[in-house]
């Protein structure tokens, strides 16, 4: 059998997030300070070192070194991710409404498919929000049934890791740390192109609150 | 005991199962419409103080004391009355306990032995009441405030539930042990319940309290931060919607990339199994056990437009070279019949030359004459040469047919 420490590796190696959610064994792992140092040093061979984001909340393997192709690759996933950014948030906030639960999703939280599925149903602007989040290029649907746009979407944010489904039979997923990075990514954009977000969204709010 | 008293009580339980119904409503609506109930059954809670008029020309409601009651017993969740009235309560103690003290001394132990159980009653529904306070406050925490819908409404509650705890707590510092000893003195049934029982659970109500005030405080920051993510979604969103073209800076190019960027790509391959390793062959056994034989019947695969035209042909040719054995066999018989002579299978072979397989040729004879009819079978004598097996026993090896005319 593999050793916790080479399957921390492998997970980082592969690029991988690695959170309480996806693997608390692993996760638990990287809490001591000693073992990092390990896997820091298993990484530096291969020009990678340990880091992690949203508070520890997950860790992942960065460039020690950045060179042209490292520079490249960054570049390209940088592409991924400020292309994923709309799609994601829109979602985001679709769940969080249509739950009605006012808590945005955060690491652990378990979204029950039927149950959200009901509620778009019955909620025309809910559908039809899904209907435009399905079309973006990340997910790419070309259904036209809210079943088989909700069912794609869900896949694919399990396949980029955004969400886990821990019982293969049952439709209930789990949110991971990689969310919580989002959230660090959105935060950061907003601090340094200084975009004051919250601001806005407040105002906005007044707005509606005013009419 | 006072006779008058136990009736009243009783009575007034009876009351209670005989208008459970009633009761319950009251508890959920609030209040209760006295139109929906004969006036008898209201009057009777009335005077059992079972409900009460707040102000004239409003709806009868259930009294507080057994509303508390009920919540307290049904555990309802929806209960956020802390009683945190410490300070009074522990001034009846003290008072009971001089009582108690004063009737020992003067010998009149009835008198002090009420004084005592009283005292025994008031501590215990002091520590229940600790208690049940601070189970309230945790679970009020454990369902993060579930019975409010909105973030707002959460940090209000946990505000309530934050400023009801520094409350209990600066009521518990009237706790003063000391004076309680000296007031206990050297009477040990009061320093048990004075010192011991009230000590126990003050501590256990401090360490509970303090587990739950940073608890609460945690879940501030963490109702906040949702509250703050809320606001950045809908921020970027709506940013998006004024500026459609936005698109932030690649960082991935600045010369020094942010940490939250830089992620390594995949740089590993899931490894194979090795067939010449003996430890993983159990693995690779599985993997050759899933894969499946894949049989395609063809009849799926061919479509109508493909198949040929159907053509009546003459099968007869086909037929004729199939069956030039048994034509063989047939020639075979008739020359028996023909020359009336007994005749050996291998010899009619070698004379016409056949291209059969000898032992095909033997087989076919003895199917040919069995396959006769009985009535020309009786024409023909078969006779068989050969010898037994000299092995096994039981076999008769035959190396040739004669076959002759009855």
């Amino acid at each position: 059998m593999i050793s916790q420490l080479g399957q921390v590796l492998e997970a980082l190696l592969a690029g991988q997030f690695i959170c309480q959610v996806t693997d608390e064994d692993s996760y638990r792992f990287l809490q001591s300070s000693a073992n990092r140092e390990q896997v820091e040093s298993h990484l530096a061979i291969l020009n990678r070192k340990l880091t992690s984001a949203a508070d520890d909340q997950v860790y992942f393997a960065a460039y020690e070194g950045i060179g042209e192709g490292e520079r490249a690759a960054l570049s390209k996933q940088f592409e991924d991710v400020s292309n994923h950014l709309l799609p994601l948030i829109e979602w985001l906030l679709l769940v969080q409404e249509s739950l009605n639960k006012d808590l945005s999703l955060s690491q652990g939280m378990n979204i029950r498919l039927n149950e959200l599925q009901t509620v778009i149903e019955d909620t025309p602007a809910y559908a039809e929000q899904l209907n435009k989040i399905s079309r973006y290029a990340m997910f790419g649907s070309k259904a036209a049934e809210l079943d088989a746009q909700l069912k794609l979407i869900f896949k694919r944010l399990v396949e980029l890791g955004y969400l886990i489904k821990p019982n293969q039979d049952k439709q209930i997923y789990t949110v991971t740390g990689k969310i919580d990075y989002l959230f660090d990514v959105l935060k950061f954009i907003d601090e340094t192109e200084q975009l004051s977000l919250a601001k806005k969204a407040e105002d906005a709010m007044a707005q509606t609150n005013l009419l | 005991m006072n006779n008058n008293l136990k009736k009243a009580g009783t009575a007034l339980l009876n009351a209670l199962s005989n208008h459970s119904e009633l009761v319950m409503q009251a508890y959920f609506s609030g209040s209760i419409n006295e139109t929906d109930h004969s006036p008898k059954v209201i009057a009777n809670l009335l005077d059992l103080k079972i409900l009460w008029r707040p102000e004239n020309e409003r709806n009868l409601r259930l009294r507080p004391a057994l509303r508390t009651l009920l919540e307290e017993s049904l555990q309802d969740e929806n209960t956020r009355q802390i009683d945190a009235n410490i300070g009074s309560s522990l001034a009846t103690l003290k008072t009971l306990s001089e009582h108690y003290k004063a009737a020992l001394n003067q010998g009149r132990f009835h008198e002090a032995e009420a004084q005592l159980s009283e005292v025994t009653e008031r501590v215990y529904s002091l520590t229940d009441m600790l208690a049940t306070n601070v189970r309230l406050i945790w679970s009020r925490i454990s369902n993060e405030f579930g019975y409010v819908s909105t973030v707002d409404a959460k940090i209000r509650e946990n505000e309530l539930a934050q400023s009801q705890v520094s409350e209990l707590l600066n009521q518990l510092e009237l706790f003063k042990f000391d004076q309680l000893t000296q007031l206990s003195g050297s009477h040990r049934e009061l320093r048990h319940l004075l010192v011991v029982t009230l000590q126990s659970s003050f501590a256990h109500c401090i360490q509970e309290l303090s587990l739950a005030q940073s608890k609460l405080i945690d879940l501030l920051g963490r109702f906040r931060e949702f509250k703050g993510r809320t606001r950045l979604l809908k921020g970027f969103v709506l940013h998006l919607e004024q500026r459609p073209d936005f698109k932030p800076t690649d960082y991935s190019r600045l010369s020094k990339v942010p940490t939250l960027f830089n992620v390594a790509d995949s740089l590993i391959k899931p490894a194979n199994i090795d067939v010449n390793d003996v430890s993983q062959e159990q693995e690779w056994l599985n993997i050759v056990g899933k894969m499946h034989n894949i049989n395609r019947s063809q009849s799926t695969t061919r479509s109508s437009s493909n198949s040929s035209p159907l053509t009546m042909q003459d099968t007869a040719a086909i037929e004729l070279a199939e069956n030039k054995l048994k034509v063989a066999v047939e020639a075979f018989f008739c020359e028996v019949i023909e020359n009336g002579k007994n005749v050996t299978a291998l010899d009619y072979y070698q004379r016409h030359q056949l291209d059969f397989d000898p032992e095909v040729w033997l087989y076919q004879i003895i199917g040919g004459y069995h396959g006769l009819p009985e009535q020309d079978k009786a024409f023909f004598a078969i006779e068989t040469q050969g010898q037994p097996d000299p092995t096994f026993s039981g076999n008769y090896v035959i190396s040739d047919i004669e076959i002759g005319l009855h």
